[in-house]
């Protein structure tokens, strides 16, 4: 019966048009970038970078990069806000609809009614992140050669790799912005048990980051950077690192996926006293 | 089938559901009438497990709801005012959505109740196309897929045209014939409580003022629906001769104690008068419902201090 309760979650999920608007807005968009880079000072920039540090620009500016170069604003910008839309949706859109009560009147416990939807979610994340990874690549390839690849993020990332071990790590970097995802739609997801509208629900979860983004930023929390959200983001840029930091990359996987399951469990206690009424 | 011992629900200062204690025998078409607000929502949500009570024991079918609710709700069937779905699918995905909450329902078992509510070919059409008689057909359907024993019925009429109302009050009947349902009926329709319930519970400000049998409802006293030749000489010589204690609308009277219709009539025939009509009056429980809610409007300002008027 699980099976089929998140069979049906997902029907419920995948079956409406708004969870497509995510999708929708990042095929927009990285259209949008691709013309940007193809047709402004964006790739001359880039070139002069590489020649600056002594390799030839020719050789990597390819698809693999632009791919990353595009994934970088899509990652801190789009899709925060397209996980915390649906997760928002998740159970406050239920209640507010009144289905909730229609599905609570059955014999299903609340917290098996959380964990499908949460499960859906986090497969809604996966989705996401698969076809915002595979369309950045497939659209970066009509325009660039199939070449070396080039990363760079400033204190971070700056490195360049054979074509071959660009895609083994961008295919990899893809979990990890997996995780990130599912990490702002959990955050969603338990603003949404409360008794609260899907919006405020998402608002409150981006509100959340964007606070931790500004804190970061601000010189007196770098003692703290470790409790901030943002830093742990940062994970799937530091994969492509040379060497790579994994003891880095181990924590903060850890840190993302112990903040996914508290996420889970405070929207869960929540719920679980709440009172469901028209 | 339900049982209510003392039940409270306090939300915040508020206190919406005062000391219920209510009993639905198995078989009945069992009645909750109230004004909004009255408490009857909150109610059924504590039947349901969807409202946690302040206090007291529920149980239905035998379970309590609190401990064993995937026990008590396993035969249960529900219905909301405006039941709500997923509009972006069709009505068949979502009675599998829905029955799946309770039990694997197979498609034989769908299709059975989707003709059975006359559903039929707009089954597999989005339920966003669906008129709102369609959507309480679909809403029946969800209610009757896990072969309930228990039907609880919050405003089921809600929204629908008169030829839509008719036809539900007729599916209820059908249901309490055909498969012998117990069923709990909320509505502000009196006619329609009139017309299917065998008792009712009357709760104001949370609560119950009345309990009883429909019959109960009806009776009216002492007062006596009479037609005879002259009204105005008719009950001066009743009221000299002692019989009756009053008389309003020239058309009831009161008996005193102790004097029933025949002796009325006797007194009447022997001055000489014909006696058209004569009959016990019956109360239409809109009146009954009115007049309980005036006094118990009244009762229920100080509710835990005063005694509540059941029979």
């Amino acid at each position: 019966m699980f099976c089929q309760h998140l069979t049906n979650e997902l029907w419920k999920l995948f079956g409406k048009k708004r969870t497509y608007i995510g999708f929708g807005a990042f095929l927009l968009a990285q259209n949008a970038m691709l013309l940007a880079f193809r047709f402004t000072r964006w790739k001359s920039d880039l070139e002069r970078m590489l020649d600056g540090n002594g390799y030839l620009a020719q050789d990597y500016v390819s698809s693999l990069t632009v791919a990353v170069i595009m994934l970088i604003p899509q990652v801190i910008l789009l899709l925060p806000l397209y996980t915390a839309l649906v997760g928002g949706d998740l159970v406050a859109k239920e209640a507010e609809d009144g289905t909730l009560r229609m599905i609570l009147a059955r014999p299903v416990s609340r917290f098996r009614l959380l964990l499908v939807k949460w499960l859906a979610g986090l497969i809604f994340s996966a989705a996401l992140v698969a076809v915002l990874g595979g369309t950045a690549l497939l659209f970066a390839s009509f325009w660039f050669p199939w070449k070396g690849m080039f990363v760079f993020a400033p204190g971070m990332v700056f490195n360049v790799l054979s074509a071959g071990d660009g895609l083994r790590l961008y295919i990899c970097s893809q979990l990890f912005i997996t995780v990130n995802a599912s990490i702002i739609l959990a955050l969603a997801f338990m603003f949404s048990c409360f008794n609260m509208k899907p919006a405020a629900a998402t608002i409150l979860a981006l509100s959340y980051l964007f606070v931790n983004l500004v804190m970061e930023g601000i010189p007196f929390f770098e003692r703290f950077q470790d409790f901030l959200l943002p830093h742990h983001f940062r994970m799937w840029l530091l994969i492509y690192s040379q060497p790579t930091p994994w003891a880095r990359i181990a924590e903060s996987f850890c840190v993302l996926v112990a903040f996914n399951l508290t996420a889970f469990l405070i929207g869960a206690a929540a719920f679980q006293v709440r009172d469901i009424k028209s | 089938m339900i049982e209510l011992e003392n039940v409270s629900k306090q939300f915040g200062a508020q206190l919406a559901v005062d000391r219920l204690s209510v009993q639905v025998p198995a078989g009945e078409i069992y009645g909750l009438l109230g004004r909004n607000g009255a408490g009857k929502s909150t109610a059924i949500g504590m039947m349901l497990g969807q409202v946690w009570p302040t206090s007291g024991n529920l149980r239905v079918c035998g379970h309590c709801v609190l401990s064993e609710r995937h026990l008590a709700l396993r035969k249960v069937g529900a219905i909301f005012e405006s039941p709500a779905f997923y509009d972006y699918l069709s009505g068949y995905r979502n009675l599998q959505i829905l029955s799946a909450y309770t039990a694997r329902t197979d498609a034989r078992r769908i299709r059975e109740v989707v003709d059975w509510v006359g559903l039929g070919s707009r089954a597999h059409s989005k339920v966003r196309t669906y008129s709102h008689g369609m959507r309480a057909r679909l809403a029946l359907a969800q209610a009757l897929l896990p072969n309930p024993e228990l039907l609880i019925l919050d405003e089921p009429s809600d929204g629908l045209d008169p030829e839509g109302i008719h036809e539900m009050r007729l599916t209820i009947l059908r249901l309490h014939r055909e498969l012998g349902l117990t069923i709990l009926l909320s509505s502000h329709l009196l006619n329609e409580v009139e017309q299917l319930c065998t008792r009712i519970c009357v709760l104001n400000q949370g609560a119950k003022i009345f309990e009883g049998n429909l019959a109960e409802t009806r009776r009216n006293g002492k007062w006596v629906r009479l037609k005879t030749t002259d009204w105005d000489q008719a009950t001066r010589q009743l009221a000299e001769q002692g019989l009756i204690s009053t008389h309003r609308e020239r058309r009831l009277v009161a008996l005193a104690d102790g004097v029933d219709i025949p002796r009325i009539v006797r007194a009447l025939v022997a001055s000489g008068m014909e006696v058209h009509e004569i009959t016990p009056e019956e109360e239409s429980l809109e009146t009954f419902y009115l007049n309980l809610m005036d006094r118990g409007g009244a009762a229920s300002t100080h509710p835990t201090s005063s005694p509540s008027p059941s029979s």
